[in-house]
């Protein structure tokens, strides 16, 4: 039968694709009906962490962090209480990583802060002797893309109904409603830092990357 | 006898080896400069934010895998493709065309992925970190190479599609699913009307994102770095050492059984599940005699040189296509290692993984590219290959190179594993993060050294295949077999 | 769920178990059609060596030839 398969391409290539295709269903749809429904207490991300996870995710953090902490006392005991899958309801994409360079962060909100941070992503080594983490000092003069941020939280709550704006969850609002909120939150954060051209381009309404990326920090618990 | 006169043509077949050698060039050097990084943290400043360890990381790894590793496929694709069916690009304008759409679409959405990503614009999804518009180019590039591919297919004169032939076709045919599947996103702009044009949320969400991302991420895997290189040696080794396949038949069999067991592996997801145990054992011990079909590959190839091993000595060429299916095998061996669930726990998120994933990539593939384009360019040109000692001087080179690389890749990854689980006699954690971390500083140095290594070599390659280029030893007529080298 | 899963399980290995069954019995035709010497697979070998464009072809691919009849001649 395979012998007839290779002289005649169309029927080959049905068969490849077939068992390939067949195969990807059968190991991933299961898994997926197990859709991930949110743990009680998830929120979506504010309009600042949002923003702060375009950071993240512009300077590829995760090519060194894992947010992932897996059911080991080990892990444990270093980073918390092991990740459960609802709590990533309102992640798109998923930011698990595939290498530990650095520590975990997925709960790193818990343990460390907004001034820690702000020493931290400036020059690594000044708070960590040893680290081979890189510097982010662009990140202290480049603002963040609230638009760009609020346009995903907007489609994901049309698109996929995440509930921005139920009772009991995070508020979103318009785009002028929002805007107002992300910088009233910013101001909070700056008001913990000590970096002068962060906190007067917060008072001019500006929102640094740094900003954003460290209420984005904060949030992950 | 009835197509005298007609030739091979060879335009993008070369095209195509330009720029794997180009690409092969940048995407290693970037690697290696981001290995380095590790071990001088304080070359991340060098480039202002586009020099970071983090930037750079996604362009090395897309520069590699989607520059240098397609870029060869294709060279060989469009060159293996018109030899084993017997046609000739010539005869059919509209299907030369399409492979030369394909080649010039294929290095404009190149330059877009690295100019975006080197800009920060990614989707963060390993291997997929190309935004929307670019996922519509790439597919559009796709369609191209899948209607040159059987527009030459149908053109045949030869009824039988040779071995490399099926693996192209699953090559084409897997990447096409996996890609369309992982990279659905919904562009926010077209939504709202608000922020940037290219922007795009991911379908999934989530543990769901993770489940696709993963079994894209490893088929990708299989379907990039393994069936296609499969259909390249299939070719290159026979054709070069002028012995036919050691067995037609076990090389039927290793491609059905490497189709069903490559996406079907995924049987340790099982593990937890309510199934009686015989059962999940049996399916595992099952998984295993489905392995032994796609070893198969291998052990044809090494098969082929029964009796002929003094070609071994002879060339590099030789050299390095069965250095390429040793590694082959090695880095199958080592995968389903690394799945099992202890092993896992160990290795996972270490420097072990990236050892794994380069001495299969730098070994088997890498090293196949490479033979491959030197096993064409006396086509190609009509000439001697420059150099045989500048090949040999490669080889040893690289194969140090990858040494050094999976050796300290090894070390580290099992010495960091172990650190994070060390506690002391009360039961505390042994280490703080940051010692697990200076602790890798010896190793990630020899790592950057191999890897510079090899990026030495590709130099050599680049060389030798310039100066055969520009040689004068001219060839009256294709070599048959083994490709005429100069001293 | 745990019946999906179940489900699941119970279909990846009946499957697996399919999949070594057709493989093996392959080979076993592959290797007794040989025998018998109705088949010669070896000669496909030769696809890679002869490959110049004005070879003979091991089997020519002749777009006029009524397919249905050719196959049962080899089977
Ligand atoms: C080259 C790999 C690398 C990259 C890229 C990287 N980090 Fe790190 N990071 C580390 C290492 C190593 C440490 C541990 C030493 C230290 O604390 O500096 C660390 C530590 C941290 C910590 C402290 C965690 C803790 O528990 O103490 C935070 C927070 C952090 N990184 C955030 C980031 C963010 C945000 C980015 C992206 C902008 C980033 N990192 C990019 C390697 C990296």
């Amino acid at each position: 039968m395979f012998h007839w398969l290779e002289q005649r391409p169309f029927f080959f290539s049905v068969g490849v694709f077939l068992v390939i295709a067949f195969a990807g269903l059968i190991e991933i749809v299961p898994d997926f009906a197990q859709a991930s429904r949110p743990v009680a207490g998830t929120q979506p991300y504010t309009l600042l962490q949002l923003a702060g996870r375009h950071v993240y995710i512009k300077d590829s953090c995760n090519a060194c962090h894992s947010q992932l902490i897996r059911p080991f006392k080990s892990e444990t005991d270093r980073y918390g209480p092991y990740s459960l899958s609802g709590e990533y309801a309102y992640d798109r994409p998923f930011l698990w990583g595939s290498k530990r360079t650095g520590p975990d962060l997925h709960r790193v909100g818990e343990y460390r802060t907004t001034d820690w941070h702000e020493n931290h992503m400036w020059e690594p080594t000044s708070v960590v002797p040893g680290s081979i983490m890189p510097a982010y000092k662009h990140m202290f003069t480049q603002n963040a893309d609230l638009e760009t941020a609020y346009a995903e939280a907007l489609t994901v709550k049309k698109v996929f109904n995440v509930p921005y704006d139920q009772p009991g969850f995070t508020k979103l609002g318009s785009w002028e409603e929002a805007k107002k909120q992300a910088l009233e939150d910013a101001k909070k954060i700056a008001a913990d830092m000590k970096n002068k051209d962060v906190k007067e381009a917060v008072e001019r309404g500006e929102i640094p990357e740094i900003v954003a990326l460290i209420a984005y920090l904060n949030s992950l618990r | 006898m009835q197509n005298a006169g007609l030739e091979y043509d060879y335009t993008v077949s070369k095209w195509f080896a330009y720029l794997a050698i180009i690409f092969g060039i940048v995407g290693m050097s970037i690697g290696t400069y981001i290995a380095f990084e590790l071990a001088f943290p304080g070359m991340n400043e060098w480039f202002g934010q586009y020099g970071t360890f983090s930037r750079l990381r996604p362009i090395h790894t897309n520069v590699v895998a989607f520059g240098f590793t397609l870029s060869g496929i294709w060279a060989a694709m469009y060159y293996i493709a018109q030899r084993t069916l017997k046609v000739s690009l010539k005869e059919n304008s509209f299907v030369h065309g399409l492979a030369k759409a394909h080649f010039w679409l294929y290095l404009l959405l190149a330059a877009l992925m690295v100019t975006t990503e080197l800009m920060g614009i990614t989707t963060s999804k390993e291997y997929a970190e190309m935004e929307w518009p670019l996922d519509v180019l790439t597919v559009v590039v796709w369609v191209l190479f899948g209607m040159a591919m059987f527009g030459m297919i149908g053109m045949r004169r030869e009824k039988t599609l040779y071995i490399s032939m099926w693996y192209f076709i699953a090559f084409f045919l897997g990447v096409a699913m996996l890609y369309l599947f992982n990279n659905m996103e919904v562009p926010t702009y077209f939504v709202t009307g608000m922020g940037k044009w290219y922007h795009s949320v991911s379908m999934y969400s989530g543990t769901n994102d993770a489940l696709v991302q993963w079994w894209y991420g490893h088929n990708a895997v299989a379907f990039v770095f393994t069936v296609p290189i499969v259909a390249m040696i299939y070719y290159y080794l026979p054709k070069e050492s002028g012995q036919p396949v050691f067995s037609y038949k076990l090389s039927l069999l290793s491609f059905w059984g490497l189709m069903f067991v490559y996406l079907w592996a995924g049987g340790h997801h099982l593990i937890y599940s309510t199934v009686p145990d015989w059962m999940q054992t049996m399916g595992s011990v099952f998984s295993v005699i489905l392995i032994l079909p796609s070893w198969g590959s291998a052990i044809n190839m090494l098969l082929t040189m029964k009796g002929e091993w003094n070609q071994l000595k002879e060339s590099p060429l030789i050299k390095f296509m069965v250095l390429a299916s040793t590694f082959y095998m090695l880095s199958t061996l080592e995968g389903p290692i690394q799945a099992i669930k202890s092993v896992n726990a160990l290795a996972h998120f270490t420097d072990w993984i990236p050892g794994h994933v380069h001495d299969g990539t730098l070994g088997w593939v890498g090293f196949m590219v490479i033979a491959a384009i030197l096993h064409m360019a006396p086509r190609y040109f009509k000439r001697e290959i420059y150099s045989r000692k500048l090949m040999e001087m490669q080889f040893w080179l690289q194969t140090t190179g990858i040494v050094l690389y999976f050796s300290s890749m090894w070390i580290a990854g099992i010495t960091q594993g172990m650190m994070w689980r060390a506690v002391d006699q009360y039961g505390n954690l042994a280490y703080s993060f940051i010692d697990t971390v200076t602790v890798l500083h010896p190793y990630y140095t020899i790592r950057a050294i191999g890897g510079l290594l090899y990026v030495t070599g590709l130099f050599m390659w680049a060389y030798n295949f310039y100066k055969t280029m520009q040689s004068d030893k001219v060839l009256e007529k294709e070599p048959a077999f083994a490709s005429p080298m100069g001293a | 769920m745990e019946n999906i899963r179940e489900l699941q399980a119970y279909g990846y290995f009946f499957f697996t178990l399919f999949l070594v069954v057709v493989l093996y019995a392959y080979i076993l035709h592959l290797y007794r059609a040989e025998k018998k010497g109705t088949r010669n697979y070896e000669k496909y070998g030769k696809l890679a060596l002869d490959d110049e464009i004005d070879a003979t072809p091991v089997e020519p691919n002749d777009k006029g030839t009524d397919e249905t009849k050719e196959n049962k001649e080899q089977s």
